[in-house]
């Protein structure tokens, strides 16, 4: 069990849990995360914003995208940071928050037109900014 | 009539070929290298042919599945092995598979996602009880043809015709290697993923296929596992033409029917929700089927879903508590997606132990007279058993090189 246990640890450790130190790569894959899910959740709110959605699969996965920009942004408002990047982490850490609380309007209206169109600036340059991070 | 008898092909293939690990690792592929790695889904699905085709014909000939063959050619303590690493991967499988099924009926339904996983637990439970396995095969095999949605939403995407064709040319244009190496190998493990041959050739042993029906059995995996690989060769040009060029990393099942929505709208979507729903519940039943197979075959009991569960009590009474464990196992609320990406690599690991007794058996002329392996299956299998083995090898160390596909 003892060794079972060991080797589960070592694998976290080579496999790269979520605990680390954040250094520039880990921003940059981060960053790259970040504009996915806010890339995602804008092409879902254009979709519902032509009623070219269903409003199960609307609320359903914009909870899924939201909630992995939460969990992201938690992460990165917590973890230490490489000398000279904290600034743009905690940044991004916000940034993420926003992303997550626009997808969660999303998850409350999922047929309401209005609100999804209202969100595809805000999303799309919220991917702008995370992308600028990444770079 | 004829059509419906490559079902069993079809149920194999698209269980096989595009459960939900395989929808994720197909998309992401796409997104993450565009449609460079198109031509390893060409070389998986040339390879689960020959071997497929192989252990159809010895269940034909010899009225015996893998692994009757298997404890055969390797003797009781040898084959222990293969069933332990078979039952560890296909639990995992069957697990992950449930979970999809219950995210599926989220995505449609918007209903609690825990109260959905008990809810695909029982219907699968039932379904296998009441329904006789030529309807299983009908139901799940051809409504997952719906999946054909995404090879209509590849073309709607516009996709670089040129760019495509190139993809089945084997070239490697990244400048991360060992991700690119990753994704071949996952993409080669998935197609030639064990429980594939173990539930197809007992779907033989169960139609009672003879050696008239050879001629089935090459139909079957050249139409089932051609149709599986087409399906894949749309999922990852999806991704490359979709979610490469925003910048997307799909992760979630909802993020590949996404693919279908955005080209096609609400019927795009409705499609794939409902062609994933029966290929992740045909993988379901695929792998319940195989993780009972292989225990009733390894041990000799009675064994088959022809006969009425009184008939065959032990077998029944083995798929039920599987279907009990990979119930628990997602209710734990492991992500079934993540679980099948692992599913996949630790099933390349066991790739050999499955393969390697396949084809001694097909050579065997005392088993398989004058339907022994001719010269070309034998060059083609051998062929593979060299990639399996370097599939086997490299599966993990690219795992932990590569943070699971993360980089």
């Amino acid at each position: 069990m003892k060794r079972a246990f060991a080797l589960g640890a070592v694998a976290a450790v080579l496999t790269g849990c979520n605990g680390g130190t954040v250094d520039d790569h880990a921003l940059k894959r981060d960053a790259e995360k970040v504009a996915s899910l806010a890339t995602e959740g804008e092409l879902l709110a254009n979709d519902v914003s032509k009623g070219a959605s269903t409003t199960p699969f609307a609320r359903v996965h914009s909870k899924e995208l939201s909630q992995s920009a939460s969990d992201l942004s938690d992460a990165l408002a917590q973890r230490p940071t490489s000398p000279g990047i904290e600034r743009d982490v905690r940044k991004l850490s916000r940034l993420a928050a926003r992303v997550s609380r626009q997808l969660e309007q999303l998850h409350l209206h999922p047929s309401d037109r209005g609100v999804a169109a209202s969100l595809k600036q805000p999303l799309t340059d919220a991917a702008d900014a995370a992308d600028k991070l990444s770079k | 009539m004829k059509i419906f008898n490559i079902a069993l092909g079809i149920l194999a293939a698209i269980g096989g070929f595009v459960d939900i690990g395989d929808l994720v690792f197909n998309v992401s592929a796409g997104a993450t290298f565009g449609y460079q790695l198109l031509w390893v889904v060409v070389i998986g699905v040339v390879g689960i042919i020959v071997y497929s085709e192989m252990c159809g014909r010895v269940a034909a000939v010899s009225g015996k599945a893998v692994f009757d063959a298997v404890r055969e050619r390797l003797g009781f303590r040898t084959s222990l092995a293969a069933l332990i690493s078979a039952q560890v991967v296909n639990l995992m499988t069957l697990a992950a598979e449930i979970g999809g099924v219950a995210i599926c009926l989220q995505l449609l339904s918007g209903l609690p996602y825990r109260w959905l996983i008990l809810l695909a637990g029982i219907a699968l439970g039932v379904i296998v009880w009441v329904t006789s396995f030529d309807w299983i095969e009908r139901i799940f095999g051809y409504g997952g043809l719906c999946l054909l949605v995404f090879a209509v939403a590849a073309v709607k995407l516009h996709p670089t015709w040129s760019a495509v064709a190139h993809g089945f040319v084997p070239h490697m244009e990244t400048e991360s290697p060992l991700l690119y190496a990753y994704f071949a190998i996952g993409l080669l493990g998935a197609a030639m993923t064990p429980y594939e041959v173990y539930f197809y050739s007992s779907g033989g042993v169960e139609e009672q296929w003879g050696p008239k029906d050879l001629g089935l059995n090459k139909a079957n995996a050249m139409i089932g596992y051609g149709l599986g690989g087409f399906l894949s060769f749309a999922l990852m040009i999806v991704g490359g033409s979709l979610f490469l060029e925003k910048g997307i990393q799909p992760e979630f099942l909802g993020s590949i029917t996404l693919g279908a929505e955005v080209p096609l709208g609400q019927i795009g979507l409705l499609l794939a929700l409902v062609g994933i729903l029966f290929a992740v519940g045909g993988a379901s039943i695929d792998t319940l089927f195989a993780g009972a197979y292989n225990l009733a075959q390894y041990l000799g009991w009675e064994w088959g879903r022809y006969r009425h569960p009184s008939g065959a009590p032990r077998f029944t009474l083995t798929w039920l508590v599987l279907l009990v464990l990979g119930l628990g196992a997602v209710m734990t609320g492991v992500d079934p997606v993540q679980l099948t990406e692992y599913a996949v690599i630790f099933s390349a690991v066991a790739l050999p132990l499955t393969y390697v007794p396949i084809l001694l058996v097909a050579n065997d002329r005392a088993y398989m007279r004058e339907y022994a392996n001719g010269r070309l299956a034998n060059v083609f299998g051998l062929v593979y058993l060299v990639v399996i083995m370097i599939v086997a090898v490299t599966a993990i160390p690219l795992m932990i090189l590569t943070n699971v596909g993360q980089n």
